[in-house]
């Protein structure tokens, strides 16, 4: 087996604040806009692609974001195996990508998922993302795609004051050190 | 410290905490509470600073962010100082150090001053009149120009402070924490708006807050009690967030607001250790409420700018806020009621009022009569006509006015006096209404500039002073009114408010006042900082300079670092009467943000040093790093661009690297490149839209080159496209190009071809590239994956194949940028340090040669390939570029397939890519240099340009690609490249230099 190596490799804390990357997570983009998809993913993960703007689905197993009328995004609740991984896949491509029912990439290493938590975590937010995160964080499951610190970012609130930030790997050693950066001074 | 100066009966300063301070270089104190301003005035410190032009001595006038004069240079070392602050607005701290500006070798002796004696000779335009000739002198006067221009020092070394940004949202926004701010921010909190309430001092309640005065009552209480009641209800109010020390910068469209918080600007230096100092800001509001208030107005009279004379208002803040007499024989010259609040206000403080110069001839109101009842003496329908005191007034002459006012009668009046509170009537704030694109009416009543409510952006309001209310019992009721209507709310705990106060019943205003003296004798200040008068304006006018904005720049009114807050208004009404016009119809300068000065470092907050921009680093960026790679930026990614061994210089390495891929193997990180995932089953109907080339017929396991055009028909982006299943491809685009390409392909696919079933997704980040290329690159590979094929028949040039290394799925692609036998694997990037790593390890005894960018560049100009965006321009159609090969003349359509058609566009003289080889092989071009046919010819015919230069060691000489007029026909043919020291000669010969075979391709 290869060397995993991601970017971050890192947990910190700052008061109450936590931030940890967490990884191996499964992340698979999904695309379509047939009228059967929504039944085709039920069926293979027990989850419904959410169809509200900025929501998200979520089982044990898995999260769907919403990410566009014809765009979501599943990644894994928890670390999970590169087999599995390659598995679940698999399985998502050939039944719908290969049915032309819409397509299947995996973006596993595309985006570097890090939970934040803590009771400041929308005063780090705030300081360099423009969103209005009022409804976001009144409301579990929300997602919002915004921009931190001039970053691409895709957020997913999991609970009162904890959320998961994916972004894409070649910034996220970037981003991580502003984030950092930042929470010293909250 | 003067004690006799200090009063011990209010609440705002702390009297039990004594600071030390210094100014120029004397130990002073004050107490916690003061401004640096209020702390030299209780040290009975007037004189502050020099005048900019004139170098006159000048003195604290106001007690606000309007202030003029009192500006100084905080800090000893030249290297981190701070210039132009104004002293009225900095709270003091234990060991402030602060300087006079504009001044040598001190403030009490200015050898500067010797402008005030060549005054006559220094009017307004003086610098555009006198240095226009001989033209050729400019440069020697710029250097004294320039030497004598500018207030206060820059810092010489980096900002060490840490500031910080901060977004907000909220429903309404209410800035100004003054009375009406602070009954909207009630009145809209308690209706459940999430309210921000930022006021820039540190206290709230603006001047009422201060204001024990009999005359005005709430409730049968003090203004000020019954405020500070209000005050401490709203602090507790759960939804509305206060903020002091916070000043709004800029009011821009839709309710986008700036403003800057102080945070440690009020503390030693010792607690502001790693601190944030300032914090910008940026505030989106669905409702803003503006409340900043009004300031007072000067008046124009001669010598009206010594030390000692100030704003009738700031005497009144200082006594009845700061405790602090500015004075011990005061007098008071006024158009208007205000300075008689101050004229109790010294009184109940025992300080001596000499008299009060009223221009009017006599007023009924209240607070006038209140006055009347100590017996201070006023001068009703005078005016004063001269002051006297060098550094600090210590005389005034008064005379009667004359019935018209133009003139002065009657016998001159004397009065010893050292400090004249003046006021000449009220100016609404209207500077961030305008800012947000607001218009304004002009009220002649009273000669002000109000919001027009009809010409009001939606969704805010201006209220109190600001909005010409200057009566405390209107600026209740209307603000009132004016929030519930906004907000929409029925019944507001102030509708039955009672209210008392003095109306003012008679007002005069006259803009120049005059004196004994014709108006060339006198020095009547206009504008305190940049030392324009009155004299300079209608100088202005009589040389034809009639709009606002022109006698402004002529003149340099309002042009300082206060913008004219006290000066504007003066100046226009000048002008207006000069002219005849009517003030309203003349208009006033634009008010642009920011309303007070920011710093450069809240503007920029945290990005700064490695936060100054992004960088996107590949998964083998650390291993670059260790091995020595010199990097270059690329879009926002780091790209490895050479890896220099033992001191070689960048000629050195890449000469090394680029022989070294060429006679055994070299190794790339190409992971920058964009990818993008294509699904659905119009994929191949897709690409042949988007593409110039064919792409149905291309199989399954293959690859193909693309060029894509703009709808203009130039070369937008290029990348090889490979065909992984039925339905699915993966397209490269170039480095930079990435982000566009996807945005535009997405943009293409929504709006002009919703009816393609066509999926887009980035996997750039996803996959990371590893380029092995060179004669030996096949063996390199089939160490690293044995398992794998690599014979020409099962693995040709311009396929792909699926393959696994460690358990570890990649996609391997026989495509080459250089001309090598090459390969490219594309792994997760996560496990793509490890797979270089192998790669490394399997070409040692290869000698396996890690290249950057710039080797890379070498390579495929030897092959004579193009780099868009080097080569190309955004002006090159695919014929220009010699590739008219890939145009598919048979495909129905493709973006810019038009445009290639267009008479332009099919020109034969069109600048077209030509190789160049100069005639000395050792010569290398610069990139960017001209090309010439004739070196006599005047005006020179510039025929093209070098867009690729290099000196191939594979070749021994140099090469160069370059685009010259009609240069398919120039084959042969000889050049000149002239350059600063030479000319160089040059043959333009085919663009590939290296390998013309592609025998290497299956070497």
């Amino acid at each position: 087996m290869l060397n995993f190596e991601t970017t971050v490799q890192d947990s910190k804390s700052y008061g109450d604040l936590t931030l940890s990357e967490m990884e191996p997570i499964l992340k698979i983009n999904l695309r379509s806009n047939k009228r059967e998809f929504s039944t085709k993913i039920g069926k293979l993960l027990s989850i419904i692609p959410p169809i509200e703007a900025n929501t998200s689905s979520s089982n044990e197993d898995y999260s769907i974001l919403w990410l566009s009328p014809d765009e979501w995004l599943i990644y894994s609740s928890n670390k999970i195996s590169y087999e599995k991984q390659n598995l679940l896949e698999e399985n998502l491509f050939k039944n719908i990508s290969n049915i032309n029912q819409g397509s299947v990439t995996n973006v596993t290493d595309h985006w570097v998922m890090i939970n934040l938590k803590g009771s400041k975590i929308y005063d780090l937010l705030s300081k360099s993302s423009p969103y209005d995160f009022k409804n976001f964080k009144m409301k579990k499951g929300s997602v919002a795609q915004t921009l931190l610190n001039h970053t691409d970012v895709i957020l997913h609130n999991l609970d009162d004051n904890n959320l998961n930030l994916f972004v894409r790997r070649s910034f996220s050693e970037d981003l991580w050190l502003w984030i950092n950066d930042s929470a010293r001074f909250l | 410290m003067t004690q006799e100066l200090r009063i011990n009966n209010n609440k705002f300063i702390d009297q039990t905490t004594r600071l030390s301070f210094k100014f120029n270089g004397e130990k002073l104190y004050g107490y916690k509470g003061d401004t640096l301003a209020s702390a030299l005035l209780a040290n009975n410190i007037h004189l502050v600073g020099r005048s900019f032009k004139y170098h006159r001595p000048r003195g604290i006038m106001t007690c606000g962010s309007e202030e003029p004069n009192a500006i100084v240079q905080i800090g000893n070392d030249p290297s981190l100082t701070d210039p132009n602050v104004r002293a009225t607005e900095i709270e003091l701290y234990e060991g402030l150090e602060a300087f006079s500006q504009n001044c040598w070798p001190n403030v009490k002796f200015d050898i500067g001053g010797i402008n005030n004696l060549l005054s006559p000779l220094l009017p307004a335009g003086f610098y555009y009149k006198t240095f226009m000739w001989p033209a050729s002198f400019w440069e020697k006067y710029e250097f004294f120009i320039r030497h004598s221009a500018g207030l206060g020092k820059s810092p010489t070394k980096p900002d060490p402070d840490i500031y910080d940004h901060k977004h907000y949202h909220c429903d309404v926004l209410v800035v100004g924490g003054g009375i009406s701010g602070i009954m909207a921010a009630k009145l809209s909190a308690e209706n459940n708006k999430d309210t921000l309430l930022l006021d820039d001092k540190n206290t709230l309640g603006g001047t009422t807050i201060y204001q024990n005065n009999d005359c005005f009552k709430i409730d049968d209480n003090h203004t000020n009690y019954w405020l500070e009641k209000e005050i401490k209800n709203i602090k507790n109010i759960k939804n509305l967030t206060i903020k002091t020390r916070t000043s709004l910068a800029a009011y821009h469209g839709y309710n986008y607001l700036l403003a800057k918080e102080n945070i440690t600007d009020h503390l030693s230096p010792d607690e502001r250790k790693d601190k944030i100092r300032q914090r910008l800001w940026k505030i989106r509001a669905k409702k803003v409420i503006i409340a900043t208030g009004s300031i007072e107005r000067p008046l124009i009279f001669n010598n009206n700018d010594r030390p000692g004379i100030m704003l009738s208002s700031a005497i009144k803040k200082f006594i009845d806020f700061y405790g602090v007499k500015t004075g011990r024989e005061i007098s008071l010259f006024t158009n208007n009621d205000s300075v008689y609040e101050t004229a109790i206000s010294l009184k109940k403080s025992g300080v001596n009022i000499i008299s009060i110069i009223d221009i009017r001839d006599k007023s009924s109101s209240k607070i006038v009569e209140e006055v009347e009842k100590h017996n201070i003496k006023i001068y009703w329908n005078h005016t004063i006509v001269n002051t006297e005191g060098y550094r600090r007034i210590s005389f005034i002459e008064i005379m009667k006015l004359s019935d018209d006012g133009s003139g002065v009668i009657g016998k001159k009046i004397k009065l010893k006096t050292d400090c004249l509170g003046i006021s000449g009537g009220w100016t609404p704030m209207v500077h961030l209404f305008t800012q947000s694109g607001g218009k304004l009416k002009f009220r002649s009543d009273d000669n002000v500039f109000l919001p027009d409510k009809n010409k009001t952006p939606s969704d805010q309001i201006s209220i109190g002073s600001c909005n010409g209310d200057f009566d405390i019992k209107d600026i209740i009721l209307n603000s009132n009114k004016d929030v519930k209507t906004f907000l929409g709310i029925e019944n507001s705990s102030f509708d039955n408010l009672k209210v008392e106060s003095s109306k003012e019943k008679m007002k005069r205003n006259i803009w120049l006042l005059p004196s004994d003296k014709p108006i060339g004798k006198t020095k009547p200040f206009l504008d305190f900082q940049n030392d324009s008068t009155a004299k300079d304006v209608k100088l202005a006018l009589r040389e034809g300079f009639k709009s606002i904005e022109h006698v402004k720049r002529y003149t340099t009114t309002g042009m300082g670092t206060d913008q004219g807050k006290l000066s504007n208004m003066h100046a226009l009404g000048i002008i207006a009467e000069t002219t005849g016009t009517n003030m309203g119809e003349l208009g006033t300068t634009t008010f642009r943000p920011p309303y007070t000065p920011l710093t450069f470092g809240a503007i920029v907050g945290r990005n700064v040093g490695e936060f100054f921009d992004h960088t996107r680093k590949t998964a083998m960026h650390n291993w670059h790093v260790q091995n020595k790679a010199k990097f270059e930026n690329v879009g926002q990614w780091k790209r490895a661009w050479y890896y220099p061994k033992n001191g070689e210089t960048m000629f050195e390495a890449v000469q090394r690297e680029s022989k070294a891929a060429r006679e055994s193997v070299g190794i790339l990180d190409a992971s920058t490149l964009g990818k993008i995932d294509i699904q659905g089953t119009d994929a191949s109907e897709f690409l042949n839209r988007v593409y110039t080339n064919a792409w149905s017929k291309l199989a399954i396991g293959k690859c193909r080159y693309g060029l894509m055009l703009n709808e203009d028909g130039m070369v937008y982006d290029d990348g090889v496209t490979t065909r992984l299943g039925e339905n699915h491809y993966i397209m490269t685009t170039t480095t930079g190009g990435a982000a566009n390409v996807l945005t535009k392909l997405e943009d293409y696919l929504q709006t002009e071809w919703p009816e393609l079933d066509v999926y887009l997704t980035t996997v750039t980040d996803h996959f990371s590239t590893i380029s092995i290329c060179g004669p030996n690159s096949k063996k390199i590979l089939s160490k690293v994956i044995p398992d794998l094929d690599l014979s020409d028949e099962k693995f040709p040039h311009m396929s792909f194949k699926n393959s696994i290394i460690n358990r570890i799925k990649c996609r391997v692609m026989r495509i080459s940028f250089t001309g090598e036998h090459s390969y490219e694997i594309n792994i997760q990037s996560n496990y793509a340090k490890n797979v270089w790593e192998l790669c490394m390890d399997a070409g040692k005894n290869y000698n396996i040669t890690p290249y950057g960018t710039e080797t890379m560049h070498l390579l495929r100009a030897e092959k004579g390939f193009i780099i868009t965006g080097q080569d190309t321009d955004g002006t090159m159609t695919p014929s220009d570029l010699q590739m008219d090969w890939i145009i598919g003349k048979k495909k129905f359509d493709f973006i810019g397939k038009r445009s290639l058609y267009r008479s332009d566009t099919i020109r034969d003289d069109r600048k077209q890519l030509v190789g160049l080889l100069t005639d000395d092989p050792n010569e290398i071009l610069e990139e960017g240099a001209q090309i010439v046919e004739k070196l006599n010819q005047k005006p020179v015919e510039m025929l093209g340009h070098v867009t690729s230069s290099y000196f191939s060691p594979n070749l021994n000489k140099s090469i160069a690609l370059a685009v010259m007029k009609s240069g398919k026909k120039l084959k042969g043919k000889k050049f000149f490249v002239p350059m600063e020291n030479k000319n160089i000669n040059v043959t333009v010969t085919d663009t590939v230099f290296f390998d013309k075979e592609n025998k290497r391709l299956n070497a």
